[in-house]
């Protein structure tokens, strides 16, 4: 809203206001104290509270990404922006100030409870990704049209919608309307929205909110349909037999082949043509059937290659953690003795054994990283042998069938060539002048020009069959090579040197608190 | 008749018995002694003199005939046939096998009446459901009734009591014990047969000193099978095993040597404490007589064929070597004697009835499947089938033609119906109460409500056989209103170990403590009902300077709280009362959490331990998927915490860390000294907690002591006989419902008594009298509308009066009259006019029913049955 005394200069959030906001609104007391001193991190900051400040502009916010509470409430901002990087924003209260447009919201998926109460918004917009909003204030705003809260029914958690002091509420159908078309809400304009008005408002939008319903139901079942499709071609490519089950390669193969289109429509071809492609489609089928089965078994060696390491590192790490329990067992006894012990000379013997007892288990604790090390690295080695195997025979059977394919697409060559030549003389003889279109006419003029055109066409089909061959097989080499190479290095490389350090880390700590002790009781 | 039987029974010549054919051997080997030294030997044979056996008339009991209904005196025709015909049997027996001991086929009854022993067996299914299963029946059976032991041991007894006498005697031989269980189990549709055979004396007598008390064998855990560890195709290889192989082998043989004379020491002090229990030698072995029941399977799902034991009640597999012979069965349909041989003991005894090689039948209709004939000697068989019945039909024709066309079947049972009222049965030993004896066990069973505390049955197990030295007492109650079910006293540790039924308030599920220090602080072991605790604790475990608890299923995932307690600081000065509630200092407290799933590892704190005595705060953390050790913190309390309102100063001193990566960043100032406040408000919480533990345990023995003072019992709403309340309500009811009865009959007023009595109350009314009575009725009730119209009129006239009378007076003295008499008078005026309004209604009303009133008189006169024949 605009305000009357407007006399404050329009402010604009710098750091200095934030860091006022942030120290008073951060920890009191003692806490504060220790928090003055220590500076207040922006990014570690949960809430922050500006209001009343004559903000005109949201700047300035992108240090803050923890924040989950933002209060922007009694500013004059006129657009929502600059708040893209709050992305775990769950509670954003902007309201009585003067924005026109919902809009740069789309990050804030968190977002739970939105404020925007006393603004000058005309649609209810731009909130597509909001999808976890169960509170919304829109009240004194400038929304006139009922059918523009259709678009709040995708909000499926909304329970409290305040919409009061609109234009709109002045119609009479305003309330029924809201509470037919948002069935979910709870609470409407501040009340309690009892199932007795519920049923009656539904009943009097029945027709429509039917309709809609259907639609809506309809169009979930097109997207279902749709990620199931989506899915299964997935599942299809990672088995690198993608659309192998259809025409494809048969279409493809005739995509870019113009005159082989036009060669097709010679007279006397069509059973070539028909057998032609089902024994095409049928061999496709074969290496799709095939290129399933030997995916699903690739899987299957992988997941039980996985569980066996994951295993071992689990047995692994037990007695890793054994070995430190026990000897977190003795630390423990022998700093009680020690701690009783008056003898210099004990407790210097004390603390030399305790030296050694950390080199005993430093030992152990590496021993048991580098037999890990060990097993890890022969049965990675083995699962590369077994895979490359897998993959060395699924290339090799694919490469099989393409060939047949090869040898079939020959024997049409051939075919096409006699039914050519055949049809060349009778064109020549003007024994077929009708039944042939212009395009065809065209090759068909002289002896070398259709033998051209056929031998063109036959070798784009060989030339889509070998590209198809090798994608199939660059394809499954290159992931084979990238996921021994991912093994290789989480496995063997990262974890390794995760855990030497770790052992390091813990061994360095045990001799300082050692050393730290005696230094005390020196 | 006889050549038939002859025929149709393939009585085989078996075996004497072992005990006569050894008589027999030592008889003959004395004879050749004689030739020896004959002078010598008369003289000693001289000197035994041979008394004929005295017949001593055993004293049986006499009953009175009087509460026998006829079937117990008398024999019916057809019983009297069965008779005839087990003699002849017995005869045949006797004829054909003459060292087979006698059978027992027709003893008398209570009555002194011969009654065959199939017909005294009465299946009966009693509507108790523990009687519906073979154990519970056999159990019922073995504690109801009180043992009398055959006597001479090796006899047959002379009577067979019917088993409705037997249970309302509560005590019987084992032959009635038998026959009673059998009756059960037919009746609950088992296939149950009586035996009469031989066992060894402790079966005979009942005596089980020397069996294992079956509520103290312990029930065969059924181990888990530890679940094979897969192979799979990339386990990893174990780790190089580098031990001398040869060193390793030394070892083992060397364990297994001892090992082996360990063995060999356990077995040789078994064999050793064997031969010490052994029973002593019984000269009667293998002559003593008993009976006892045999199930066989097909029937009630009952996959094996087994024995029960009449006097324990428990079941025994076939080739147990209590049972040394067995001479015949029965049921209620038949009769068989066994034709096997029995000097290895029931062992491998055949049960298939329908073998008549093995077992002679005596009823021909035996509907056991006969032992099947392969196919060639079918034809055979039937044609000697055809000839038995063409021979034993032409032989039999003369005399017993109505015999000939059917076999002679059972005559039904001439026992009555078995009756047992609900008290007998809750009752269910003598008396309520019985004793048993097993080896080193004493177990005493009490029927429910017997006992004030509500002590059911009491085990006591001793260290020796002669049950001097008690070892423990087991005790098991039903009832209590504090749900106590088992009460186990260990008394050579002191240990008590109570259980109880879920249901009680704190649901405390098994207390363990010792009795020389029931009270609190001391040594115990709480298990508790989780399930129903809103703290899901399981356990809380005590000693005198420790607890432990453990819980399971928390928001918070604390599993485990371990509080160790100093002494009480001594106080000097005068003592506080209030010091005793007071608690024992905390020294140290320790919190297991488990892992939370929704928390990074290395915030996660598993264990946090609050060493309250030297103020400092250890935390352990949990550790991440993918390393071995945890994070751990440890913190200083600040030197004022405990005063109240000081602001708590905090310096990096008073915090020491360990992280397990050391990449990540340092925790800020600010967020440790939260931490401290968060574990100081923990610490609070705990110790807090501890405190009401305490407080808990405290209520609890209290709660204790009081109810095992009080010890009173549930009676549940549905038991009339016991609960008060419900049969103080029923006797109500009761009285209600016959007061309502008298009321009734007071309703049912005779309209003319007064005109009978009038007339003298003749028996039967002439035609004239009838229409005198009906016409004074009728008239009297004339009369009677007619009075009430007129009083009705009169009190209407009347009120009417008055109010004219009080309308003139009003007129009269309208002007001088008050504000309040006016209001009086017109109150009056108004109730007046009301009452006119009534009466005249009342007066219409009369004027209607009237004559409808007389008409329902007429009606009913004409219908009464004393003068509707004259209408």
């Amino acid at each position: 809203m605009s305000r009357l005394y407007d006399t404050v200069e329009p402010a604009v959030i710098d750091e200095e206001m934030l860091k006022k906001a942030v120290e008073e609104q951060g920890p009191k007391e003692e806490a504060g104290k220790i928090a003055k001193q220590e500076g207040i991190d922006f990014g570690d900051v949960l809430s922050l509270r500006l209001d009343f400040l004559n903000i005109l502009k949201i700047d300035n916010l992108w240090e803050f990404t923890k924040l989950t509470k933002l209060q922007l409430d009694n500013n004059i901002i006129e657009k929502i922006e600059g708040l893209e990087s709050l992305v775990n924003l769950v509670w954003l209260d902007l309201s009585f100030n003067n924005i026109e447009v919902i809009d740069n919201l789309d990050s804030l998926t968190k977002l739970e409870d939105l404020t925007l109460y006393s603004n000058r918004i005309s649609t209810i917009e731009n909130m597509d990704s909001l999808l976890n909003l169960h509170v919304l204030s829109l009240g004194r705003n400038q929304l006139t049209d009922l059918e523009n809260l259709r678009y709040l029914r995708r909000f499926k958690n909304l329970k409290t919608l305040n919409l009061s002091d609109n234009p709109f509420c002045k119609q009479d159908e305003y309330k029924q309307y809201v509470i037919a078309f948002l069935s979910n809400l709870e609470f409407l304009d501040y009340r309690l929205v009892d199932q007795q008005s519920r049923d009656a408002a539904i009943e009097k939008y029945q027709v429509s909110r039917d309709e809609m319903l259907h639609n809506e139901k309809q169009a979930e079942i097109k997207k279902e349909d749709e990620t199931k499709r989506q899915q299964e071609l997935e599942k299809h490519k990672n088995a690198y037999v993608e659309l192998m089950n259809g025409p494809d390669l048969f279409e493809q193969m005739y995509a870019e082949d113009k005159e082989g289109q036009k060669l097709n429509e010679m007279p006397g071809l069509e059973d070539q043509l028909h057998s032609f492609k089902e024994k095409f489609m049928q061999i496709c089928t074969q290496i799709f059937d095939f290129g399933i089965a030997e995916h699903e078994k690739r899987e299957e060696e992988v997941k039980s290659f996985w569980e066996c390491v994951e295993e071992a590192k689990q047995d692994n790490k037990r007695l890793g953690m054994v070995h430190i329990d026990e000897f977190t067992e003795t630390k423990k006894r022998m700093l009680l003795e020690m701690s009783q012990m008056s003898d210099h000379k004990m407790v210097e013997q004390y603390a030399r054994d305790y030296n050694d007892k950390i080199q005993v288990l430093w030992d152990k604790l590496m021993g048991l990283e580098l037999q890990l090390v060990d097993q890890l690295e022969e049965v990675i080695k083995e699962f590369e042998r077994n895979m490359q195997d897998m993959v060395g025979t699924f290339v090799e059977n694919v490469q099989a069938l393409l060939s047949q394919c090869r040898d079939l697409e020959n024997n049409h060559h051939e075919k096409m060539m006699e039914i050519a030549i055949v049809t060349l003389e009778k064109v020549i003889k003007n024994e077929l002048d009708d039944e042939i279109s212009d395009d065809l006419k065209m090759l068909l003029v002289d002896k070398d020009t259709i033998i051209n055109a056929v031998s063109s066409s036959h070798d784009v089909h060989l030339l889509k069959i070998d590209n198809k061959e090798d994608d199939i097989v660059t394809r499954i080499n290159q992931s084979l090579k990238n996921l021994i190479e991912q093994i290789h290095q989480d496995e063997e490389i990262t974890r390794n040197r995760m855990r030497v350090s770790e052992i390091n880390n813990l061994i360095d700590h045990l001799r300082e608190e050692m050393d730290n002790l005696e230094v005390m009781q020196n | 008749m006889d050549s038939s039987e002859m025929n149709e029974g393939e009585i085989h010549q078996i075996d004497s018995d072992d005990v006569i054919k050894e008589e027999d051997e030592t008889e003959n080997e004395e004879g050749e002694d004689l030739t020896e030294d004959a002078e010598a030997l008369k003289a000693e044979l001289a000197k035994i003199v041979v008394h004929p056996p005295s017949y001593e008339q055993s004293l049986m009991e006499e009953f009175d005939q009087a509460e026998f209904s006829p079937s117990y005196k008398d024999n019916l025709p057809k019983e009297n046939l069965v008779l005839q015909y087990a003699e002849n049997f017995r005869r045949q027996m006797v004829q054909l096998y003459r060292d087979r001991k006698p059978l027992f086929l027709n003893p008398v009854n209570e009555c002194g009446v011969e009654k065959f022993v199939c017909t005294t067996i009465r299946p009966t299914l009693l509507e108790f459901k523990e009687l519906y299963n073979w154990d519970g029946a056999a159990e019922f059976v073995a504690d109801y009734l009180n043992i009398e032991p055959l006597k001479p041991e090796y006899e047959l007894p002379k009577r067979l009591i019917s088993p409705s006498t037997v249970l309302k005697r509560q005590k019987g031989n084992c032959f009635e014990y038998s026959t009673l269980l059998c009756s059960l189990l037919i009746g609950a549709g088992y296939d149950a047969y009586v035996i009469s055979g031989y066992a060894t004396k402790e079966t005979c007598l009942a005596d089980e000193s020397r069996d294992i008390c079956p509520l103290l064998k312990k029930k065969e855990e059924v181990q888990e099978e530890a679940r094979k560890k897969e192979m799979k195709k990339y386990n990893v290889k174990p780790p190089r095993d580098l031990r001398s192989k040869f060193e390793l082998k030394q070892e083992s043989k060397k364990e297994a040597e001892k090992q082996a004379e360990k063995e060999k020491q356990r077995k040789e002090e078994e064999e050793r404490i064997a031969e010490l229990e052994k029973p002593p030698p019984d000269p009667y072995f293998g002559l003593r007589i008993h009976a006892w029941v045999l199930v066989l399977s097909g029937k009630r799902e009952v996959p094996e064929n087994f024995f029960i034991e009449p006097f324990t009640g428990l079941s025994h597999p076939m080739d147990s070597s209590n049972y040394l012979g067995i001479e015949s069965v029965w049921n209620n349909v038949n009769y068989w004697v066994n034709m096997q041989d029995c000097s290895e003991g029931v062992k491998g005894l055949s049960f298939d009835l329908g073998d008549s090689t093995v077992w002679e039948f005596m009823f021909p209709n035996n509907d056991k499947p006969l032992l099947k004939i392969p196919d060639a000697e079918d034809d055979l068989n039937d044609m000697d089938d055809d000839e038995r019945k063409y021979t034993s039909s032409s032989i039999s024709t003369d005399d017993e033609e109505h015999e000939v066309e059917k076999y002679l079947d059972m005559p039904p049972s001439w026992v009555d119906a078995l009756k047992l009222s609900h008290r007998d049965f809750q009752m269910r030993c003598p008396h309520g109460k019985k004793t048993k004896v097993y080896k080193r066990a004493k177990l005493e069973k009490f029927a429910h409500y017997l006992m004030k505390d509500g002590l059911i049955s009491r085990l006591s197990v001793y260290e020796d056989r002669e049950l001097t030295d008690l070892m423990k007492v087991h005790e098991y109650y039903a009832h209590r209103s504090d749900k106590l079910t088992q009460k186990l006293t260990n008394h050579r540790t002191g240990q008590v170990c109570e259980n109880f039924d879920p249901g009680r308030p704190r649901c405390l599920k098994e207390h363990q403590f010792k009795s020389s220090t029931p009270g609190p602080e001391n040594e115990r072991v709480m298990i508790f009902y989780h399930e129903a605790r809103v703290d899901g604790l399981v356990k809380r475990e005590e000693t005198q300077t420790e607890m432990t608890e453990e819980y399971s299923n928390r928001d918070d995932f604390l599993f485990y709280k371990y509080v160790e307690f100093g002494k009480r600081a001594k106080k000097f000065g005068p003592q506080e009362t209030s010091s005793a509630n007071k608690g024992r200092p905390i020294n140290k407290m320790i919190q297991k959490f488990h892992r939370n799933r929704n928390k990074p590892a290395n915030e996660d704190i598993a264990e946090i331990i609050f060493h309250v005595a030297e103020d400092k705060i250890h935390i352990s953390y949990h550790t991440e998927d993918v390393r071995i050790a945890a994070s751990t913190r440890e913190f200083l309390k600040p030197p004022n915490w405990d005063e109240k309102g000081a602001v708590l100063t905090f310096n990096p001193e008073m915090h020491q860390t360990f992280q397990v990566d050391p990449m990540l960043p340092m925790n800020k100032q600010v967020e440790l000294y939260e931490m401290l406040m968060e574990l100081l408000k923990a610490e609070e919480k705990c110790r807090n907690e501890v405190r009401d533990s305490q407080n808990e345990v405290r209520n609890i023995l209290d709660d204790r002591t009081k109810e095992e003072a009080a010890s009173e019992l549930d009676i549940s709403v549905y038991d009339t006989e016991r609960n008060e309340k419900a049969k103080k309500h029923r006797r109500e009811l009761e009285r209600q419902q016959l007061e309502e009865k008298m009321r009734k009959q007071e309703m049912d007023i005779d309209y003319l008594a007064p005109f009978l009595a009038k007339i003298g109350n003749p028996e039967k009314l002439s035609k004239q009298q009838a229409f005198s009575l009906k016409e004074e009725c009728l008239a009297d009730l004339k009369q009677r509308l007619i009075d009430k119209a007129n009083l009705i009129q009169a009190r209407f006239e009347k009120e009417s009066q008055e109010l004219e009378k009080k309308q003139a007076w009003y007129q009269q003295n309208q002007v001088s009259m008050g504000k309040e008499d006016e209001e009086e008078y017109l109150t009056y005026c108004k109730e007046a006019i009301f009452r006119i309004h009534i009466l005249d209604l009342r007066l219409t009303r009369h004027k209607e029913q009237a004559p409808h009133k007389y008409m329902q008189l007429e009606q009913k006169l004409r219908n009464d049955e004393r003068l509707s024949e004259f209408f």
